[in-house]
C-alpha cells in the first residue's frame, strides 16, 4: 500500500504578525506539525504496519518546513518530499491544493492520500477536499476511524451529530479528525534513521505546475484585511444567593438573550 | 568541549518530553496505587525503542550514544516519577553484558533486555557488605559444569521481576586468591530464589526494591560474565555509567524543582506583587539555576568521556561528588520557596526533594565517591 500524507507546518504561538499582503510572517516563529496532521501520519503508519507498503510525507512551505518533514520521518515515514519555491509563496487554499496535487501526481501510483481535516492556523478544511477534486479522487472526509482490505478504504465519518460508514475503491483521499488515533511517541530508532535520509526539495518546475495557478497570483482568495480581534473588557455581574437561586438567575439571563 | 545539541539530540529530547507528558502520568498513577511498576512498563519502553542505547543493533540495540540516553533521562527526571529506574537498568546491564560477555552470552541475554521481555538487575550489596568485595558472603561453589549460589543480596531493584540479573558473588574456586569475586548472570526465576517484600523508601515512590535470597541455586559456568575473579571490575565499570545516568535524572529533578519555584514565584502575590520580584527570592532562583546548569555540564563532560571510550571512572565519581549536594540543596530551596506548601504532598517539590535524597546513598554512596576522587588525586602525577 502506497500512502501519501500531506502535512502543514504551523506556528506554535497565540499571537502572529502579517505582512502587507496579509501573509503570515513566519520568520523566527516556533513551529510545529499541524496537530491533526500527526494523526494523519499515524493513520498511515498503522495501515502500512497492517498491509505493508510505504508512507511518503509531503509538505509545501518555506525552507524551515524541512524540520516538520524530518519529524515525520522520525515518526516512521519512509520518505519525505519538500515543496519549496518562491513561486508557491502567498498561496491560498486553492493554490496550495493545486501545488500539492501536482506533487502527488508526480509521485504517482499511490493508493491513498491522507491529510488532517484542517490546519490550526487557517481552519478552512478546504485543502483536502480540493486536492481530491483536482486529482479526481473519491473524498472520505472527517474520518474517526479508517480500515482497509488493501483494495478499498472504509472510514467512520463524523457528520455533526451523527456518524456513518462510507467506503471507496483505491485510490482515494481521506481527511482525518484528531480522535482517529493516539499518535505514537517518536521511536528512538526511527529518529536515528531519519537523520540519515535525504529530503528532496521540489520546485514548481519539478511538479510540472503552471505558474498561473501558483502562489499569491494564482490564488482566487483576495484578502481585504487581516487583524487581531480586539480584546475588550466585559461587564461582570456578580450573582448572589444559594447555588439553586444563582443557577436560576443564570438560566433567566441566558433566556433573555435567547441563548437557551 | 562543545556541548551544542545536534538535531538528533534535540529530537531525542522532544520524544522524551512527549513520552513524559503523555505516558508517564498513567504509569505514575499505577505506581502510586500499587507501590510497584506496571507489569507492561518495559513493553512501553520497548515500543518507544528506549532500551539498548549503547548496544549494537545485532543484539537488538540502537547503537547510539550514552549522551542521547542521558538527555532522555533528564526529561524523565523532570516528572518526579521513579518509573525510569528500570529503563536505566535494562540499558546499563545490556551494555555491561555486551562489554564483558562472550558471543554466546551476548546473543542469549542481551536481546530480551532490549525488547523488554526481561527485567534487568545488578546486585552487589549485601546485609553486611558495603563496598569491599572481600566482605562478600554470597558464595558460588563449583559443582561439575555448574556453580551453586547461596546467600542474600540487599536493596536490589527489580529483584523479584522476571528476567536476568548480574550477581557478584564470592567465588569459592578462587579461595585464597587476591581477586575472588565473579559475576554470574542468573535467571531470577531459577529454583531456589526467593525475595522479601518491598522496602518502604523515603523517596523513589513505587520503586520495587527488596532482598533476594539464594538457596542452592544452580547456575551453569557459561553464565559467568567476564572472567572468574573479575566480578568487582564488572561492578565498578557498570556503576561508573550508572552514576552518570542517575545524575542526569537528578539534574532533571533539580531543573524541575527550579521551574516549580519560578512558577510559584509568579503566582504568589505578596504586598501586591509577585514574590519572585523580591530580591531574596530572585537571588534564590538565580542560585538554583546556576547550580543546575553546572551539574548538567558535569554530567555532559563525563558522558562524553564514556562515549569517547576513555576511562571515565573518576569523571563519573566526580559527577556524584559535585552534583549530589547541589541538587539536594536546589530541591531543598524549592521546598523552602513554597513555604508550608512545599512541605505538602499537594506540591511536586515535596516529591522532588525526597527523590533527590536517594542520590547520596544509591548506586554507591557520596562518601565512597569522595574516596575515589581523593585517592585518584593523591596518586596522580
Amino acid at each position: 500500500m502506497k500512502i501519501i500524507v500531506t502535512i502543514k507546518q504551523v506556528p506554535n504561538v497565540t499571537k502572529v504578525k502579517w505582512d502587507a499582503d496579509g501573509s503570515l510572517i513566519r520568520a523566527g516563529l516556533p513551529t510545529i506539525i499541524n496537530p491533526v496532521d500527526k494523526h494523519a501520519i499515524e493513520a498511515a503508519l498503522e495501515l502500512k504496519e497492517k498491509h505493508g507498503g510505504e508512507v511518503i510525507v509531503i509538505s509545501m512551505g518555506p525552507g524551515q518546513v524541512e524540520s516538520a518533514l524530518r519529524e515525520a520521518l522520525c515518526m516512521g515515514a519512509d520518505q519525505a518530499i519538500q515543496l519549496t519555491d518562491r513561486k508557491f509563496a502567498g498561496a491560498d487554499t486553492w493554490a496550495t491544493s493545486y501545488a500539492l496535487g501536482c506533487a502527488i501526481k508526480k509521485i504517482g501510483d499511490y493508493d491513498l492520500v491522507i491529510s488532517g481535516v484542517e490546519a490550526m492556523d487557517g481552519n478552512t478544511a478546504q485543502v483536502g477536499p480540493q486536492m481530491a477534486e483536482f486529482l479526481g479522487l473519491p473524498l472520505l472526509s472527517y474520518a474517526l476511524g479508517i480500515e482497509s482490505d488493501g483494495k478499498k478504504v472504509q472510514i467512520q465519518q463524523k457528520l455533526g451529530d451523527f456518524e456513518r460508514k462510507i467506503e471507496a475503491d483505491f485510490p482515494a483521499l481521506v481527511t482525518v479528525e484528531k480522535e482517529i488515533n493516539e499518535y505514537r511517541v517518536t521511536p528512538m530508532d526511527k529518529i536515528l534513521e531519519a537523520f540519515e535520509k535525504e529530503i528532496p526539495v521540489w520546485e514548481a518546475d519539478d511538479v510540472d505546475a503552471e505558474l498561473v495557478h501558483l502562489g499569491l497570483k494564482g490564488s482566487p482568495t483576495k484578502l481585504r484585511k487581516v487583524f487581531s480581534p480586539k480584546i475588550e473588557k466585559g461587564k461582570v455581574q456578580m450573582l448572589e444567593g444559594t447555588p439553586e437561586e444563582i443557577a436560576r438567575q443564570v438560566a433567566d439571563k441566558l433566556n433573555e438573550k435567547f441563548l437557551i | 568541549m562543545d556541548f551544542t545539541l545536534s538535531p538528533i539530540n534535540k529530537m531525542v529530547i522532544k520524544a522524551g518530553k512527549d513520552f513524559c507528558e503523555r505516558i508517564v502520568p498513567e504509569i505514575d498513577a499505577y505506581m502510586a496505587e500499587h507501590g510497584d511498576y506496571p507489569p507492561d512498563l518495559l513493553e512501553k519502553y520497548a515500543k518507544a525503542r528506549m532500551l539498548g542505547f549503547d548496544v549494537p543493533k545485532e543484539y537488538g540495540g540502537l547503537a547510539t550514544t550514552n549522551f542521547n540516553l542521558i538527555l532522555l533521562i533528564e526529561e524523565f527526571g523532570k516528572t518526579g516519577s521513579t518509573c525510569f529506574l528500570p529503563l536505566l537498568m535494562n540499558n546499563s546491564v545490556a551494555e555491561t553484558i555486551c562489554h564483558w560477555g562472550s558471543e554466546e552470552v551476548k546473543k542469549k541475554f542481551v536481546p530480551p533486555l532490549c525488547d523488554g521481555s526481561a527485567w534487568a538487575t545488578m546486585a552487589f550489596t549485601e546485609p553486611d557488605t558495603g563496598s569491599d568485595p572481600k566482605m562478600l558472603t554470597t558464595t558460588a561453589t563449583p559443582d561439575g559444569d555448574d556453580f551453586i549460589i547461596n546467600g542474600c543480596k540487599r536493596f536490589i531493584s527489580m529483584a523479584n521481576k522476571p528476567g536476568y540479573g548480574v550477581f557478584i558473588c564470592k567465588d569459592l574456586s578462587l579461595a585464597g586468591q587476591p581477586h575472588d569475586s565473579t559475576a554470574f548472570i542468573i535467571d531470577k526465576k531459577s529454583p531456589g530464589i526467593s525475595c522479601s517484600g518491598h522496602y518502604e523508601l523515603t523517596g523513589l515512590d513505587g520503586a520495587d526494591t527488596c532482598d533476594i535470597y539464594f538457596n542452592n541455586v544452580r547456575v551453569p559456568k557459561e553464565n559467568i560474565l567476564g572472567k572468574q575473579g573479575q566480578g568487582f571490575n564488572v561492578l565498578l565499570r557498570w556503576i561508573s555509567g550508572e552514576r552518570i545516568q542517575q545524575a542526569a535524572g537528578m539534574v532533571g529533578v533539580g531543573h524541575q524543582a527550579y521551574l516549580e519555584a519560578k512558577k510559584y514565584s509568579m503566582q504568589r502575590i505578596v504586598n501586591g506583587m509577585p514574590m519572585g520580584y523580591m530580591q531574596g527570592f530572585y537571588w534564590m532562583l538565580g542560585e538554583m539555576k546556576v547550580k543546575i546548569d553546572a551539574c548538567r555540564l558535569m554530567v555532559y563532560n563525563a558522558v562524553c568521556k564514556q562515549d569517547a571510550g576513555k576511562n571515565f571512572d573518576t569523571a563519573s565519581a566526580e559527577v556524584k561528588v559535585f552534583t549530589t549536594p547541589l541538587i539536594q540543596e536546589v530541591t531543598r530551596m524549592a521546598v523552602q520557596f513554597h513555604g508550608s506548601y512545599g512541605y505538602s504532598k499537594e506540591y511536586l517539590v515535596e516529591k522532588l526533594f525526597r527523590i533527590a535524597m536517594h542520590q547520596g546513598v544509591v548506586a554507591s554512596s557520596l562518601e565512597i565517591n569522595k574516596t575515589i576522587v581523593g585517592m585518584t588525586a593523591l596518586m596522580s602525577k
